[in-house]
Formats: structure tokens, C-alpha cells, sequence
């Protein structure tokens, strides 16, 4: 990227005494913060990882209390060094369906996320009137707090005083008086009790909360791409779906492997909808790591096993993320992406 | 523009008003859900108010008086956390982003320029924040940082700063130096350039930055649940604790829930333009 310098910019070395100082001022208390609040704390919790710290005290701790030996942790600390909460981790069976469930819900929400935005993204992208009215309505999910967007999508979707539920049972008596059809049509459908559909009704919630986002993004793509191609495509007759199909979807490739990624990596660190909804249950059917670790540190206090599950939650996003960029680079040239 | 057919037209509104009635029907249950009798909430569902059912504002004089000390509470907390760590976020990312627009760095042992730091800044924000709580709630309990105003506000802006630095850079690159130039020619310091000059004139960049900032922070859930247990609660977690053993009451939920995202769809409606540049900074130039 060309660097906007003017004469007064300094080259390396060069440059008033001010600049060289002011260069340094700028920059540094962000990079000093991030070193020490997030690339500092990262380092330490794979230290966590290893150790029995727990709330209050360690594993070794306690069991110095009850027996009235001295000296038994780690180099004579308070806290002994293993691989055990490593070795409990791989046969952490909630542990696996955590993390099959976070996986589940960034493949399935950026997949309805992705075809909802582009389709209204579309549908946007055309004039009509109050276009400016419906855009900004269409953000305000967005602005909503996801503890919020729990808890709303708890009453909409109760099976019993919801409204989702009563438009499906007046469904079911309509169809029930179609004449020839005539066949009963069962809508209960238990949106948050059993543990398949409320996994979806999790992905639906996200979903809708942050269609928008995907929406605004591809509309943003859409309107960057020049008239004139769009001219040259009709005056040789191509039909709407063509124009779609070569011209606006492959000019959006590059943007939507970006806002996928974005939106994925965000749905990994999904908790408070699911928090205020099933609290992770029926038992922990929909529970997603980042709530698992929240549950090992604050209900349990297993730190040290915490910020192992942690860990798996990095490795899990390095894969996500490193599959993901391998995928699209196959699709899209270097120098578009 | 070709003129579209009458069918299509059809089409485009009725997914127009679909979708408008898909996002805003939970904003109109949640509101009126506020307002019903408890036994009006608990049972099928009624729709419209006074054919309904008969709505009362007892929910909403409950937790605006008798409970208004922890409802203002977590409130004024959400207030100051959010703007606190914007403001930091706003200051230290414009510095940054200015930094990494006008000068060039170069780290000699990894061989870092401008662009890898810049990288290397936006990269920290898609870690997921689960993988630093730990420390966090260790080095706070030690600090006395548990519970406290300053304790959030520290740890939103690290979250907060990469974005900040990433749309800054983007808008102070797209800023010409010439200002800046004949100041500074005029014998102005970098740093008086920088606050007289350029930061006056990004103030649209400065919005968006603003505003994200303070949307993320307003709405985050974990850190303010992990770090915080009784003085410094924000409002998310204050609301998601409302499952009492009574039950879950709806309608003082709905009431609360109204309250807090009330001020923040105002004012972001009211700022839409800003948002909609920032996210689309942040989205096309990563």
C-alpha cells in the first residue's frame, strides 16, 4: 500500500529530532498495550494451562493443607507443573460436543448469514422508495445487546406463550381445512427443548442479529462495482440471473471471503445469546467453548483446566482460519484477496 | 436503468416489508411485553394493547423507583465503562493510525513495515477474548482491579484499539498532507499538526471509531461477567441475571432490556452514516 508521505515525512533515519520522537509516541502505547494486555496474558495462560491453579489458591495447596507437607509444587511454589489437564482434554466428552457445537454454529450461521445477506443485499441494491428508511431499519439488530436479542428470542420462540408458536398452530388448524390435502401438519416444533432444534434456534438468533452486518458489507461491494459493466453485460442480452451469476457474484468473491472470515472468527466467541437461552442445556447439548470455559472458570474455578480449553479454542480458530484462507486462495487470485 | 416488470417490483416489496416485519416484531414484543400484567405474559400470547390485553406501567415503575438504585446502577457503569474506553480507544488508535499513515517503521529483526504491524494490530482483534480471561481474572484479583470502572475500561479498550487503528490509518491515508505540511513549514510540532489540524478534520473518522466503540463496549458480555461481581456490573450481565428464583420474569426483563437498548439504537440511528462507513472501512480494506 502507498504510503501518503509528503516531503516532510521522514525516510528511515531522517527527519527532524521532533519526528523521530513523535514517530515513537504515536505508535507505541498501542503496540505497548497490546503486548501487554493481549499478547502478555496469552503466553501466561498456556503457563495457566499447565499448572492445578484453581480459585483461591491449587490443587497442590489444599492437599499441603490437609497432609502438612511443604514443598511439594513446582520448583517449591504453591502450584504444581503437568500435562494433566492437557490429557484431561482429550477425553473431555463435553468438551467434545462444545466444540462440535461451536463449529456447528459458525458453519451453519455464516452459511444462513451469507445467503440472507446477499439476497436482501440484493434486493437493496435496487432503487425503490424509503430505500434509505429500510436500510437503516434493517441495521438496528446490530445495535441490539445479544443478552437482549437471548432473551427476546426466548419468548418469541416459547413453545407455549410465543408468537412463533401461535402462528404455527393457527398454520396447522388452516391446513387442516384445506380441502383434498386434509392431512394433519404437526408445527410443535420444540425450539428450545430438543437438543437438535435448539442448536438451530441458536444459529437463528445470531443470524439474526447479524444478517445486517453481512447485508450492509455486500451492498457496500455491489454499489463499487462500475455501471459501465453492468451496461456492456445487458447490451449483449444477458438476463438478470446471468448478470448475477458472471458479473456480481464473481466481483464479490473477494469481499465475501473476507466478511465469512470476519463473521466466523466472531461466531467462535458466541456465549451470551445461549447464556440467557438454554444456559447451554438440555445438559450441555448447546453449549459452545468460549461458555464452557466460562463455566470451568467462574462456576467450577478449574482455572488451570480453563485456560486449557482455552487453548483448544485457539487451535480450533487457527484451523477454522488457516483451512479457510487455504480454500479461497484456490478460488481467488492473490492479488484480488 | 432498465425499468423493472411489474411482478418484480411486487417481489422486491414484499421481501422489503417481510424483512422489516422479521426485525422489527421482536423490538414491538419486547416493548409491549413490558407492559402487560404478568398473567398476560405468561399465558397465550395477546398482541395488541387495550383489545388484548390492558397494559399497566407497573413494570416500568418498578424498576424506574422502587428498584431504580441497582436499575442506575448498572446503567451509570455501562455509561461510564463504554464511554471510558472509547474515549482511550478513540485517542491511542487515531495516534496509531496517524503513526502508521505518515511515518514509516521498520523492525529490523522480524522485518516488519508499516503494513505487518498494521496486520499484526487488526489480527488481535479476531482472537477469541475467552483466551486471555484467565490471566485477566488473576492479575485483576491481585491488582484490585475486580469490580472496579478502571478494570473494564482497560480491557474494552484493548479490544477496542485494533479497529480503531484500522479505520484511522484507512482515513488518514486518505487525507491529504498539505495542511499538515504548511503548518508545520510555519514552524507547528508534529504533535500540534496532528491535534490543531488533522484530528479536526477527521472528524468523521473519529465518529465511526466512536461509535463502534462504544456499541462494542455497551453490548459486551463475558468480560464484564468474568470481572465484575457486584459494584461495577454493566448492564448485560445485570439483565441476564434477572432469572430470580421467583422465575423468569418477563415484563421487568422487557422493561430493562428496553431501557438499555433503547439510547444506543437512538443514537445509532442517529449516526447510522458513521457506522455504516466504519464497518465498510473495517470490511474492505481487511
Amino acid at each position: 500500500m502507498a504510503q501518503a508521505s509528503s516531503d516532510l515525512t521522514i525516510q528511515e533515519g531522517q527527519g527532524t529530532r521532533d519526528d523521530r520522537i513523535m514517530k515513537r509516541v504515536f505508535l507505541t502505547p498501542t503496540v505497548f498495550i497490546l503486548l501487554a494486555l493481549s499478547i502478555f496474558p496469552l503466553l501466561w495462560s498456556l503457563g495457566i494451562s499447565f499448572t492445578d491453579i484453581q480459585r483461591g489458591g491449587s490443587t497442590t495447596e489444599r492437599i499441603e493443607e490437609a497432609t502438612g507437607e511443604t514443598g511439594t509444587g513446582f520448583l517449591g511454589m504453591s502450584w504444581s507443573l503437568s500435562a494433566r489437564n492437557y490429557d484431561r482434554l482429550l477425553h473431555d466428552s463435553r468438551l467434545w460436543i462444545a466444540a462440535r457445537n461451536t463449529f456447528l454454529y459458525v458453519f451453519m450461521g455464516v452459511t444462513v448469514q451469507y445467503v440472507i445477506g446477499l439476497l436482501l443485499a440484493l434486493v437493496l441494491n435496487q432503487q425503490f422508495r424509503m430505500r434509505g428508511l429500510v436500510r437503516v431499519i434493517f441495521l438496528i439488530p446490530m445495535m441490539t445487546t445479544p443478552v437482549v436479542v437471548g432473551y427476546t428470542g426466548r419468548m418469541m420462540f416459547d413453545s407455549f406463550k410465543g408468537p412463533i408458536a401461535d402462528l404455527l398452530r393457527h398454520v396447522e388448524v388452516w391446513w387442516a381445512q384445506v380441502p383434498l390435502i386434509g392431512s394433519e401438519l404437526d408445527l410443535a416444533v420444540p425450539w428450545m427443548t430438543d437438543t437438535k432444534w435448539a442448536r438451530f434456534t441458536m444459529v437463528l438468533m445470531d443470524s439474526w442479529q447479524w444478517i445486517p452486518f453481512m447485508m450492509l458489507i455486500l451492498l457496500a461491494g455491489m454499489q463499487a462495482i462500475p455501471d459501465d459493466v453492468y451496461e456492456a453485460a445487458r447490451v449483449d442480452g444477458a438476463s438478470p440471473f446471468q448478470i448475477f451469476r458472471r458479473i456480481t457474484f464473481p466481483m464479490l468473491l473477494p469481499l465475501s471471503a473476507t466478511i465469512i472470515l470476519i463473521r466466523g472468527l466472531e461466531i467462535f466467541k458466541i456465549i451470551d445469546v445461549i447464556v440467557v437461552t438454554t444456559g447451554g442445556g438440555p445438559g450441555s447439548a448447546t453449549e459452545s467453548l468460549t461458555m464452557y470455559i466460562y463455566k470451568t472458570a467462574l462456576t467450577f474455578g478449574n482455572y488451570g483446566y480453563a485456560a486449557a480449553i482455552s487453548f483448544a479454542l485457539l487451535v480450533l480458530v487457527v484451523i477454522f482460519s488457516t483451512l479457510f484462507l487455504g480454500l479461497i486462495r484456490r478460488f481467488i487470485p492473490r492479488d484480488q484477496f | 436503468m432498465k425499468r423493472r416488470s411489474r411482478r418484480s417490483t411486487l417481489l422486491l416489496y414484499a421481501i422489503v416489508i417481510f424483512w422489516s416485519f422479521i426485525v422489527l416484531f421482536p423490538y414491538y414484543w419486547l416493548a409491549t411485553t413490558s407492559f402487560k400484567k404478568p398473567l398476560d405474559a405468561t399465558r397465550f400470547p395477546k398482541y395488541i394493547p387495550y383489545y388484548d390485553f390492558q397494559p399497566t406501567t407497573e413494570h416500568w415503575d418498578y424498576i424506574l423507583t422502587q428498584r431504580w438504585d441497582k436499575t442506575w446502577g448498572s446503567f451509570r457503569n455501562s455509561l461510564i465503562i463504554a464511554s471510558g474506553s472509547t474515549f482511550l480507544a478513540v485517542l491511542l488508535g487515531s495516534m496509531a493510525g496517524y503513526g502508521l499513515s505518515r511515518f514509516r517503521y521498520y523492525w529490523k529483526r522480524l522485518r516488519w513495515r508499516n503494513d505487518n504491524i498494521a496486520f499484526w494490530i487488526i489480527s488481535q482483534r479476531f482472537l477469541p477474548p475467552a483466551v486471555f480471561i484467565i490471566p485477566f481474572m488473576i492479575a485483576y484479583a491481585d491488582l484490585g482491579l475486580i469490580d472496579t470502572h478502571i478494570g473494564l475500561i482497560i480491557a474494552y479498550t484493548m479490544f477496542n484499539i485494533p479497529f480503531a487503528v484500522w479505520i484511522m490509518r484507512d482515513f488518514f491515508n486518505g487525507l491529504p498532507t498539505d495542511l499538515e505540511d504548511s503548518a508545520r513549514v510555519d514552524g507547528a510540532t508534529r504533535w500540534k499538526a496532528f491535534y490543531r489540524i488533522v484530528l479536526p478534520l477527521s472528524a468523521p473518522g473519529l465518529v465511526s471509531v466512536a461509535i463502534l466503540s462504544f456499541i462494542f463496549s455497551w453490548n459486551e458480555y463475558l468480560y464484564s461477567l468474568m470481572l465484575t461481581n457486584a459494584e461495577a456490573v454493566t448492564l448485560p450481565p445485570f439483565i441476564a441475571a434477572q432469572n430470580t428464583q421467583r422465575g423468569v420474569e418477563w415484563w421487568y426483563i422487557s422493561a430493562l432490556a428496553m431501557l438499555a437498548i433503547v439510547p444506543v439504537i437512538l443514537f445509532g440511528l442517529a449516526l447510522e452514516r458513521f457506522i455504516t462507513r466504519g464497518l465498510v472501512a473495517g470490511a474492505l480494506k481487511g
